[in-house]
C-alpha cells in the first residue's frame, strides 16, 4: 500500500534505483539496505535505450545497465526475492516501450505477481484512461506525473486517474540534480492537495537534506534519483554508498 | 482517438510537453484554416524556395530500364532538398506563436540546413542537434549551418546518430518549452507533428500530380519515394492517395543482411519519440542500432502514417541496400547528369527491381535531395 506507506513516514523519502547497475544482484542488495534505512517506497528504474525524460546521470545509468547485460527476464527472476526482502513498497519506473513489447497487460500482471505495487511511466500516452483502468483492475497503482506546465483542468483529470501518490515534477526539464528548485512548486503542490486526498510527492532535481526539508514543509514526500545514482556509479562500494547517501538526505 | 492513424501515432510524451503540443495543434489548426497563412506559405515557396520544382522526364534512364521514369526535382529547391517545404511551413507557425528560439534534430544535415536557413530568414535563434557520427560524415552541412548562424549541438549519447539527436532535442524542448519551438523535420514524433509535416510536404504530391497529368496526359502507375522517417514519401503520396496509383516506399536495407534501417520491413510496433509506429527493437523493447550509408535514412522508427498505410495495404514498402543505392547514384549521374542524395538514390535504386516486371509502366520518383553532400561518402566507396 504505497499511499499508506508514505503517510506513515514523518519524513517520506523515495529513492530511485536503476535496475542492473552495476549488476542485478547488487540492485537487490541496494534495495534491501534502502528498505532497512527507512525508504517510504523504492522506485526501480527499468533501463531504456532512449530515455527522453532523463538528464545525463540517469541516461548514463540506463546505458551502463544495458551494457552490463540487463534483461527483463533477469529482472523478473529477481522481483519476488526483492519484494519479500523489504517491507517497503516497490514501484517500477519504465518508459512505455519496454512495458508494451510483450503486451502491456501481461507485463504488468507479471510484475504485480512478483510483488510490485505501482508503476510510473514518464511517457504515458496523453489519453491514459485505458491504462489507468487496466492498473486498477490488476490492483496496481498508476502514479501520475504533474508538471509545472500542467493546467488546472488537466491537473483534475490526471489526479482523478492516479493512485498511490501524485508525482509533482518540480522543474520544467529532465531528471537531474539542481542547485535550487523553483518556488512555484509550493503553489503547485498546494493546488494539487485541494484536488486529491492522495499524497503529493515532489521529484526531479532534489539532491540534499536542505532541499528535502524545504519540500517536506508542504509536500508529503520527495523522490531522489539522479543524486543517488551519481553517487552509486562513482563508488567502488555501491551498496554502502547507497545506504550512506540515503541516510544523509 | 486524437492523433492516431489506426493503431499508430498518439502522444507518448512527458507531461510537461502536453500543453505545448496542444498549443501547437491549436496554432496549426487556426493557421491552416486561414487563407492568409497559405498565401504567405505559397509566396515563400515560389519566390524563396523556387517552386514549383520541375518534373523531369528521365529519357536515358527510361530507355535503360524500359519504363517511363519521371523525377520530381526536390533537389532543385533552395537548400537542396524537400526539407525546406516543412521548415518554412513550421517557421511561419513559430512566428505566429511568438517563439524566439527554434530547435531541430538532423541526420544528414539537410533538415538542419533548412531550419538554419529559415531561422536566418526570419531572424530567429537556432540550435540544431546532430549526432557526432553524423557530424563526421556530413561535415559540409555542419559548416553550412554554422555559416547560417545556427549553433550545432553535438550529441554523443547512444549511437550518436539521428535517433539520439531527436532524444536530445526533446530534452531541450522539455527544458525550454516556454520560449522554444521544436521544428521536427520528419513525419515522426507526437501528434500533431506527423500530420503537420505531411500537410507542409503535400505540395510535392499536388504539384507532381498536376505536372504528370499535363506532361503525360495520365496518372502514373506508381509513385516511388525513399522512407527514413518518411517526410518526402508522405508528401508525394498525399497527392495521389485517392488515385488508382501504386504507392511504394523504399526503406534502407543497409548491408543487405543484419545491419539496416528498415523499420516496416523488419520492425514491430513500438513507441519511440512520442509516437507508436513500426520500430526496430529487441525482445525487451530496447531500440536497436541501425545502419544505412545514407545518414538521412539511418533511423529505427518511421512515421506512423506509413505504418498505417502499410498495414492497410494502401502503400507498399520495399528494400534497397547500400550497394544498390550507390549503383543508382552513379547511374543517375551518368545517364541524366543528376547527382541524387544517397537517400533519394534508394528510390532510384528500386526502379531496377520495379522495371523487371512492369515494362512500359510510368513511374514518378521523388528525387528528394541533391547529392553534393554525399560526394565524400561515395568517393570513399570508389567511382
Amino acid at each position: 500500500m504505497i499511499a499508506e506507506a508514505i503517510r506513515a513516514k514523518k519524513r517520506a523519502v523515495i529513492p530511485y534505483v536503476t535496475a542492473g547497475l552495476p549488476d542485478i544482484e547488487t540492485t537487490g542488495e541496494i534495495i534491501r539496505v534502502l528498505g532497512e534505512a527507512g525508504a517510504a517506497a523504492i522506485e526501480i528504474g527499468i533501463p531504456f535505450s532512449d530515455p527522453m525524460a532523463d538528464g545525463p546521470v540517469l541516461q548514463k545509468a540506463s546505458y551502463r545497465a544495458l551494457q552490463a547485460g540487463f534483461t527483463l527476464d533477469g529482472l523478473f527472476s529477481k522481483l519476488s526475492t526483492w519484494s519479500s526482502s523489504v517491507r517497503t513498497p516497490l514501484i517500477v519506473m519504465s518508459y512505455m516501450n519496454p512495458l508494451m513489447r510483450r503486451g502491456f497487460e501481461q507485463t504488468l500482471a507479471r510484475m504485480r505477481d512478483e510483488g510490485i505495487q505501482g508503476v510510473i511511466i514518464p511517457d504515458l500516452p496523453a489519453e491514459a484512461g485505458e491504462i489507468y483502468g487496466q492498473c486498477q483492475f490488476m490492483g496496481m497503482d498508476l502514479i501520475r506525473l504533474v508538471a509545472p506546465t500542467t493546467t488546472g483542468q488537466r491537473q483534475k483529470e490526471v489526479v482523478s486517474q492516479c493512485s498511490g501518490f501524485v508525482y509533482a515534477v518540480s522543474v520544467k526539464g529532465v531528471t537531474g540534480a539542481r542547485q535550487s528548485l523553483p518556488i512555484e512548486i509550493r503553489r503547485q503542490v498546494e493546488a494539487l492537495k485541494t484536488l486529491t486526498d492522495l499524497p503529493v510527492c515532489v521529484g526531479f532535481g532534489i539532491s540534499d537534506a536542505r532541499q528535502v526539508e524545504e519540500m517536506l514543509a508542504f509536500a508529503d514526500g520527495v523522490i531522489v534519483g539522479s543524486h543517488l545514482m551519481a553517487k552509486i556509479m562513482d563508488s567502488s562500494e555501491p551498496v554502502r554508498t547507497a545506504r550512506e547517501t540515503f541516510m544523509r538526505l | 482517438m486524437k492523433g492516431y492513424f489506426g493503431e499508430f501515432g498518439g502522444q507518448y510524451v512527458p507531461e510537461t510537453l502536453l500543453p505545448a503540443l496542444e498549443e501547437l495543434e491549436g496554432a496549426f489548426r487556426s493557421a491552416t484554416a486561414d487563407a492568409g497563412f497559405w498565401n504567405e506559405f505559397n509566396a515563400y515557396m515560389k519566390d524563396y524556395v523556387g517552386r514549383p520544382s520541375p518534373l523531369t522526364f528521365a529519357g536515358r534512364l527510361s530507355e535503360h530500364l524500359g519504363i517511363d521514369a519521371w523525377l520530381k526535382r526536390e533537389d532543385l529547391n533552395h537548400t537542396g532538398s524537400h526539407k525546406i517545404n516543412n521548415a518554412l511551413g513550421q517557421i511561419l507557425l513559430a512566428k505566429r506563436m511568438n517563439k524566439g528560439r527554434v530547435i531541430a534534430e538532423t541526420g544528414a544535415g539537410q533538415h538542419g540546413v533548412a531550419t538554419a536557413t529559415v531561422c536566418a530568414l526570419f531572424g530567429l535563434e537556432c540550435a540544431v542537434f546532430m549526432g557526432t557520427e553524423d557530424i563526421e560524415r556530413q561535415r559540409m552541412n555542419v559548416e553550412r549551418m554554422r555559416l547560417l548562424g545556427a549553433e550545432v549541438v553535438p550529441v554523443s549519447s547512444g549511437s550518436a546518430t539521428l535517433k539520439d539527436a531527436t532524444s536530445e532535442a526533446i530534452r531541450d524542448w522539455v527544458t525550454n518549452v516556454d520560449t522554444t519551438y521544436y521544428l521536427i523535420g520528419s513525419a515522426i514524433g507526437p501528434h500533431p507533428y506527423p500530420t503537420m509535416v505531411r500537410e507542409f510536404q503535400k505540395i510535392i504530391g499536388i504539384e507532381a500530380r498536376e505536372q504528370i497529368l499535363e506532361k503525360a496526359g495520365r496518372l502514373p502507375d506508381a509513385v516511388v519515394a525513399c522512407v527514413g522517417g518518411g517526410s518526402n514519401a508522405i508528401g508525394i503520396f498525399a497527392g495521389f492517395i485517392d488515385d488508382p496509383v501504386e504507392l511504394v516506399g523504399v526503406e534502407a536495407y543497409g548491408d543487405g543482411n543484419r545491419r539496416h534501417a528498415a523499420s516496416i520491413g523488419f520492425g514491430t510496433p513500438g513507441v519511440l519519440h512520442g509516437t507508436r509506429s513500426y520500430l526496430l527493437q529487441d525482445r525487451d523493447g530496447q531500440v536497436l542500432e541501425t545502419h544505412s550509408i545514407s545518414a538521412g535514412l539511418d533511423y529505427p522508427g518511421v512515421g506512423p502514417q506509413h505504418s498505417f498505410l502499410s498495414t492497410t495495404g494502401r502503400a507498399r514498402y520495399t528494400l534497397v541496400d547500400d550497394r544498390q543505392a550507390l549503383d543508382a547514384f552513379r547511374l543517375l549521374n551518368r545517364l541524366e547528369g543528376i547527382a541524387p542524395a544517397l537517400e533519394s538514390a534508394h528510390a532510384i535504386g528500386y526502379l531496377e527491381q520495379y522495371a523487371q516486371d512492369h515494362k512500359g509502366a510510368a513511374v514518378v520518383v521523388n528525387l528528394s535531395g541533391r547529392g553534393d553532400k554525399d560526394l565524400h561518402t561515395v568517393l570513399k566507396e570508389g567511382l
